[in-house]
């Protein structure tokens, strides 16, 4: 079976948010409490441990172009990537987080501990830590949906098909004839995010099509590997050690007076 | 008007780029340093951590030290410094007691803490140090057998005392000096693999630092706790040569941070914190003892009582303060998106 995912196209959102009522429906999810940010449609803010699906708003106004648009609209429904080479995996110390049969990042609730420290490893700041279970939590890509032959409750729920899934080559293969498309009908600013990449995250299970830079969506724009940080750290430690314990012996073992 | 990271305030709606119809930007790859956010919103999340792990920081470097000093000490045979040999064994043990008890305390669900074990991730700084912990913990524990049973402490439990007397103890010093340095190093090395920019930009320097520290505060320790003793002159100016050295290779890899973190270096230096740092780990926590030992060390008398007390003392808290200040340095830097942005440009244009 081939790896599944998600095509997140955000020039087909419509911002209803159905994604985020049938993951927190489906996955029985409590509510985060109700504010008014002020930030366009935008309350749910960022994924955490309760979140799985976060709508993402953004207007900015455009220059006087002709066209008689003023303001530009995007919508985009986030979610956790599904990485290649996801630092949350690599980060958690009992093993809690694997990557399944699906080919998707899962958290088995069961054996997690709440050490949280995958919650600073995730170059994309996903998931979080639950203050009432203890135990980490993030998209699980419907993983019991999917073991009974059904797609995951945000994309079943998604009426635009913005959100679909699938076998990731062949949804890769749509993207691609998307923006294709999109290019031909002028709207040049269209690229694919977390596809085809060469950062050290790699490819991402959940990919998305953007019309802007990714900072604008609070994705980042070269996101990075953490754990590529372990060799350095522990060579400059290595070095330290041998100068600090050579120093020592020298102090404590020279003849007194 | 642009701010630390060279970037645009925000406008209306967040910071986003103005999209023009022929716009072939799309990933904004051509104009580093400028990245948007979103509203200001953090990108990355913060670690959960709080006191537990910063103190237990603190008793893991100073474990690791003092099991080096001791063992060091120890290897040399002089029977002048057997006091330093007890004093050092006794503190790591005791650190070493409390470290699991702050770490489980911190899980989100204790009761499964031994899942840590059900696994050896060499990717995973967390799971090297669990282990880590208990190879050295097992280590501490029996060094300290042996020391009491060589006091004569276990003489109620004949064939235990007779064991651990006889116990091949040089052996497991040098093992559980090597696994306590792996202890006094990886919680810095632990932070940088993640990626909250102000630890993972000082990936070079904070296992060294946290090593140093650890060094340092139990150089601190063993001379404080000596000085209260009838210990011998000798070996208290023996410690002071050490701990001179290991806070001098403090400060110097700390004067590196400026340079090294560049903008990221705010929420370490700046606010409360800032004062925290400066003014707690480097000023009183570093600078002070060091240039008050040196200068006692070259007038050639031993240094007071009271005054060794008051010095190991600010070493002591100035360690704390800084495993505290860094770990709430990151919370502010997680906070930061453009400090994210800033951190992933710089990573990419080095060919990370």
């Amino acid at each position: 079976m081939g790896q599944m995912g998600f095509f997140t196209d955000t020039t087909l959102c419509i911002g209803c948010k159905a994604c985020e009522v049938a993951c927190k429906q489906w996955n029985q999810l409590p509510s985060d409490g109700y504010t008014f940010t002020g930030y366009s449609y935008d309350n749910t803010v960022a994924l955490s441990a309760t979140t799985w699906r976060h709508v993402a708003f953004i207007e900015h106004s455009r220059p006087a172009d002709g066209t008689g648009k003023s303001v530009n609209w995007l919508m985009m429904s986030d979610v956790c990537k599904h990485c290649t080479h996801p630092g949350c995996m690599e980060a958690c110390p009992t093993g809690a987080i694997i990557r399944n049969e699906f080919g998707d990042v899962y958290v088995q609730p069961d054996i997690c501990n709440g050490c949280g420290y995958c919650v600073p490893s995730c170059p994309f700041g996903v998931v979080g830590r639950n203050r009432d279970t203890g135990l980490a939590a993030k998209c699980t890509l419907c993983y019991d949906r999917q073991k009974d032959g059904i797609e995951p409750a945000c994309a079943k729920a998604c009426p635009t098909d913005s959100i679909v899934f699938g076998d990731l080559d062949e949804l890769k293969e749509r993207a691609r004839k998307r923006v294709n498309t999109l290019h031909e009908r002028g709207e040049t600013a269209a690229y694919l995010y977390g596809v085809d990449e060469d950062t050290t995250v790699g490819d991402l299970n959940a990919f998305f099509l953007l019309m802007d830079r990714p900072s604008v969506y609070n994705l980042p724009e070269n996101p990075k590997l953490p754990q590529n940080n372990l060799v350095p750290g522990f060579v400059a430690s290595l070095i330290a050690a041998s100068f600090l314990t050579l120093t020592t012996a020298f102090s404590l073992w020279r003849r007194g007076k | 008007m642009s701010n630390t990271y060279g970037n645009r305030p925000e406008r209306l709606g967040g910071t986003a780029t103005v999209v023009r119809p022929d716009a072939t930007a799309g990933r904004g790859e051509e104009r580093p340093g400028e990245a948007s956010t979103y509203y200001g919103m953090p990108l990355i999340k913060k670690a959960t951590w709080s006191w537990e792990i910063m103190l237990y920081f603190f008793l893991g470097g100073l474990a690791g030290g003092s099991f080096l000093v001791s063992t060091l000490a120890d290897l040399r045979g002089s029977v002048k410094d057997a006091a330093l040999v007890r004093a050092g064994r006794f503190i790591a043990l005791i650190c070493m007691i409390i470290s699991p008890i702050l770490l489980i305390k911190d899980l989100g669900r204790p009761g499964r803490f031994h899942h840590m074990f059900r696994i050896l991730k060499l990717r995973s700084a967390m799971s090297l140090g669990t282990w880590a912990i208990t190879v050295f913990g097992i280590c501490c524990g029996l060094t300290t057998a042996h020391q009491l049973a060589k006091d004569g402490l276990l003489n109620r439990f004949p064939p235990l005392a007779r064991f651990m007397k006889a116990f091949p103890v040089k052996v497991i010093e040098v093992i559980g000096s090597v696994f306590g340095l792996v202890v006094a190093s990886y919680t810095g090395v632990l932070l940088s693999a993640t990626a909250v920019p102000v630890w993972a930009r000082a990936r070079h320097i904070l296992g060294p630092l946290f090593l140093s520290s650890g060094l340092s505060t139990a150089l601190a320790s063993l001379s404080l706790l000596l000085s209260l003793g009838r210990s011998k002159q000798d070996t208290l100016e023996r410690l002071d040569s050490a701990e001179i050295i290991t806070m001098a290779t403090e400060l110097g890899l700390i004067s590196t941070l400026p340079r090294v973190l560049g903008p990221l270096a705010k929420p370490l230096f700046k606010g409360r914190v800032g004062v925290l740092f400066m003014a707690g780990t480097m000023g009183s926590g570093l600078l002070v003892p060091l240039f008050t030992r040196l200068g006692w060390k070259l007038t050639r008398k031993p240094m007071p009582r009271a005054l060794n007390i008051v010095a190991s003392l600010m070493v002591l808290v100035g360690g704390i303060l800084l495993r505290y200040t860094w770990i709430v340095a990151g919370r502010g830097s997680a906070d930061d998106p453009q400090a994210t942005h800033y951190y992933n440009a710089l990573e990419r244009k080095r060919g990370s």
